[in-house]
């Protein structure tokens, strides 16, 4: 039994972490923009093949294929803010961009579905048989492990970008108020191209450790977003801190779930408890009301 | 009728039935860790000028919006023309007879002027429920006395031969002219502006001057928030002057420009 | 031009009603033209789209709420009819009915729940309240049956009236007639609702609701009765589009749909309910004429989409008055804005 308990909590760690990185791009941007991303999913996905392709086709190292997945995603961060945020600011439409957006994802998905077929993949990482057997019985693939430390590494360096850099500041200055950030010297749009990329970056590395432990289809990032928007909004857009612990939060609550219900339900739990955070505490766990400007 | 009379006839349709038109006792605010509004109890009579002044941040905004319904208070109660306000949500003030202008220009930017002006008509028509489905004779008849009041309002403020503009392309005072129409087209016994003065030239201030003036001839309770002490002064019977969200001192004008503490809370920003 | 719908495609009053006159002439003619079961067929789903698309539009359009869920009502209206005739007998106009009033009523149970929620919250509320219906259909299998689906689902029942001959709805060219009827008068309905006050209420709404209250508009009210008429719409479609295939599974109303339905409405040219007609036949049509390329429907609905924010974000309708103005046909330049 505490067997049980300890090997999904170890799974629900490990899958927690994939989400917060996903997460933690969406919020950065909504942090930044007040946008949502809807493409976000299919820059995880993106990756995740960019991965896939570098170890298969070209041979490389799957640790490297992180990186490489990283720069993709980058790019793509760069690209959309490039063609869509940054050419609909000046519209001042707060919902355009949005459904920009959900055009640029189900151009993505359709497109790969057309390049690469609905059949999933087998991307299967170096690390994914190794395990390590850990007291109690219960035991952890170096690919979680790998996950578990390169997530728990960027996300550190993350928070301590945001915290006590210059740069990491002025993005939070920026995210509070874009006007007045920039009339202290701050370039908004360059922050605001920066946090795009960092975000999409973050969500390309995501891809890529995902690409092993799930379904490698176009769909892929699909399943995982669903759950990322479900965090962003448990833990309040744009809260660094409150989208880690929900992201934890969510993939031990998944975990758990899956063990103790019918797993096909658990999508359903997961929104279910989202539906009734908004309901309940819109702007998520760690909020500060804030006055509206009349 | 013009738009005044019907203000008139509406503020004679219903009396004043107690002294004070309008009163506040121990209004309280609180937003986060900022006390907006503190303790701020006020006596408006009917058909005076109320003006509401004090320097940047003391709540003058937050209390208006604590009396037109858009925030409901921590504490305290309000009371207008013997009817209690606490809990009464923003629209439903305005069936009661309040209306407001806003300090931030919030105008339907996709309509004509004449199309902001009519959609304020909203709790004046008269119209059976299946009609909105079958256009018939009492449709006709409402749109067009929505229509025909709307171009004496916007007579009464300058704007008629700006009916068919879109409103986005109008002048910023012409725009602030507009939000008055709008306010106006409700038909209201109590109106409240909301720094109806900032961002407008000399020549303007006096146009709105005058508009206010006959406002309160016909009858009408307004009050002002305001940074333009000439304005303030000219029109107001009563000022109340609040700093860090309290009551600092209630007068005349006069009475307000003589203070000592008043000048100090400003230091000599008024003119 | 200080209220009212799209006139760009379909002109003032007078010569509205000469439009309308049209439509009726083309609806009335097309299963002439098209005789094969094929086109029929589209003819068919253009207009369940059609009336999919004009629901999404009063409610996105109009009210100006992002509703990320347009095929959950969908999905409840088809379910809902199939399941009160298959397994509790009722007839099917009444069946019909209960759908049309259940997705009514989960649209403005949705509206309610996500009344204090603004633009991106209530398009996520929306959305996850489609993944939870389409996760509720796909496994509560005692009642749906689930991935398996429903099937023989009859169309509806025969019409017998004394003197003329039965009108039986397996002919699809019935069939056509009876869905298209619809769609042209939920549209009348919309349109007469978008031309009165109810129109400019939802207009204040969507422009800025704290000013809309200024003006004594209960904007929950009138968001919630916005949600309920356009999903009211949708649940219609659901029941049309489960009689006419005749088989149901849960994955026709995925969130994807949702996104479909949006697309036509965006292209065609929101906010001005003749727009997504337009947007709902372009989106259905052309995709047929592309058959063979199976897949790439969806790519050329995502490009359409983009596309059309990015550069032409009132759609169908701004194009045709863009090229009205070129050509010198539109006279007023006062409310040359793409909605009114």
């Amino acid at each position: 039994m505490l067997t049980i308990v300890l090997q999904q909590g170890i799974n629900g760690i490990v899958f927690g972490s994939l989400y917060v990185l996903v997460a933690l791009g969406l919020t950065l941007i909504y942090g930044v923009l007040v946008q949502i991303n809807f493409a976000h999913a299919d820059i995880v996905t993106i990756g995740a093949f960019a991965a896939y392709f570098f170890t298969f086709l070209f041979g490389g190292n799957y640790l490297v294929s992180i990186g490489i997945a990283l720069m993709v995603g980058a790019a793509l961060g760069w690209l959309v803010n490039a063609t869509i945020f940054a050419p609909l600011r000046e519209r001042g439409s707060e919902l355009l961009p949005l459904i920009a957006t959900i055009g640029v994802s189900i151009l993505l998905q359709n497109a790969m579905l057309l390049w690469f077929g609905p059949i999933p993949y087998a991307f299967d990482s170096p690390y994914s048989n190794e395990v390590i057997r850990l007291g109690g019985g219960t035991f952890i693939t170096w690919q979680n492990l790998i996950i578990i430390g390169v997530s728990a590494v960027t996300i550190a360096l993350l928070y301590a970008f945001m915290k006590f850099t210059m740069m990491g500041k002025a993005l939070r200055a920026v995210a509070q108020d874009r006007e007045t950030a920039g009339l202290m010297g701050i370039n908004p749009n360059q922050l605001i191209m920066l946090t795009f990329v960092i975000a999409s970056a973050l969500a390309g590395m995501g891809g890529a450790m995902l690409g092993p432990i799930l379904v490698l289809t176009p769909f892929a990032g699909t399943s995982v977003i669903v759950k990322a928007f479900a965090i962003v909004i448990i833990g309040g857009f744009g809260n660094v801190e409150g989208t880690i612990i929900a992201g934890l939060a969510v993939g031990l609550v998944e975990s758990f779930a899956t063990q103790l219900v019918n797993p096909g339900l658990t999508d359903l739990i997961v929104f279910t408890l989202l539906l009734l955070m908004l309901a309940f505490r819109p702007t998520g766990l760690i909020a500060e009301k804030r006055e509206e400007n009349v | 009728m013009t738009a005044p009379d019907r203000v008139a006839a509406a503020a004679q349709a219903r009396p004043a039935t107690a002294a004070a038109f309008f009163c506040s006792e121990g209004l309280h605010k609180r937003f986060g860790g900022v006390q907006a509004v503190r303790d701020i109890s006020l006596n408006i009579p009917h058909g005076s000028v109320f003006a509401i002044i004090g320097p940047n941040g003391a709540g003058k905004s937050t209390l208006l919006n604590l009396m037109s319904g858009l925030y409901q208070p921590d504490a305290g109660r309000m009371v207008f023309d013997g009817v209690d306000l606490v809990g009464v949500p923003a629209h439903k003030r305005v069936r009661l007879g309040l209306a407001r202008t806003f300090q931030k220009i919030r105008l339907f930017k996709q309509l004509s002027v004449l199309g902001n002006v009519i959609a304020a008509f909203h709790v004046h028509h008269d119209i059976p429920a299946w009609q909105y489905v079958v256009h018939g004779a009492a449709f006709a008849r409402d749109h067009a006395r929505c229509r025909a009041e709307a171009i004496n309002l916007l007579r009464f403020v300058g704007l008629e031969a700006r009916a068919s503009v879109l409103a986005a392309s109008l002048a910023y005072g012409e725009q602030r002219m507009l939000e008055l129409a709008r306010a106006l087209a409700t038909s209201p016994r109590l109106l409240m502006l909301d720094e109806p003065a900032a961002g407008l030239n000399a020549a303007e201030v006096e146009r709105l001057l005058e508009r206010i003036r006959l406002l309160r001839e016909r009858g009408m309770t307004i009050i002002v928030v305001e940074h333009n002490m000439d304005l303030v002064m000219k029109i107001s019977d009563r000022v109340l002057v609040m700093d860090y969200g309290q009551h600092l001192f209630a007068g005349t004008p006069a009475e307000v420009q003589a203070n000592p503490s008043v000048i100090a809370a400003y230091l000599g920003a008024m003119t | 031009m200080s209220s009212g719908g799209g006139l760009a495609l379909a002109g003032q009053s007078g010569n509205r009603r000469w439009w309308l006159f049209v439509a009726a002439v083309v609806i009335a003619a097309l299963p002439l033209v098209f005789q094969d079961s094929y086109w029929r067929t589209n003819l068919i789903v253009c207009a369940i789209n059609i009336m999919l698309a004009i629901g999404l539009d009063f409610i996105l359009g109009y009210a100006g709420q992002l509703n990320l869920g347009h095929s959950a009502f969908y999905g409840i209206g088809a379910y809902a009819s199939t399941l009160l005739i298959m397994k509790l007998g009722v007839p099917f106009w009444m069946a019909f009915v209960c759908a049309v009033v259940l997705s009514g009523a989960a649209g403005m149970a949705l509206s309610i729940f996500a009344v204090r929620l603004r633009g991106h919250y209530l398009a996520i509320a929306s959305l996850g309240f489609a993944v939870i219906v389409h996760q509720v259909l796909l496994n509560w299998i005692s009642l749906t049956q689930g991935p398996l689906g429903i099937y023989a689902i009859k169309p509806p029942p025969d019409i017998a009236l004394p003197g003329l001959p039965v009108i039986s709805f397996g002919n699809t060219a019935n069939m056509f007639y009876l869905v298209a009827a619809f769609a042209f008068l939920f549209y009348l309905l919309l349109d007469q609702l978008v031309r009165s006050p109810i129109g400019e209420t939802l207009t204040a709404i969507r422009e800025d609701e704290v000013s809309a209250a200024s003006f004594g508009i209960n904007c929950t009210a009138w968001k919630v009765f916005a949600f309920g008429v356009g999903s009211a719409i949708a649940g219609a479609a659901g029941a049309f589009y489960a009689s006419f295939v005749g088989t149901l599974v849960p994955d026709a109303f995925i969130i994807t749909e949702s996104f479909t339905i949006l697309a036509m409405v965006i292209v065609g040219g929101m906010g001005t309910l003749i727009g997504p007609v337009w947007g709902a036949i372009l989106l259905t049509v052309l995709p047929e004429l592309l058959r063979g390329f199976g897949d790439l429907r969806l790519v050329l609905y995502g490009a359409a989409l983009t596309l059309v924010v990015l550069f032409l974000p009132g759609g169908l309708v701004q194009a045709v008055q863009i090229l009205r103005a070129r050509f010198g046909l539109l006279r007023t330049a006062g409310d040359a804005g793409m909605r009114r």
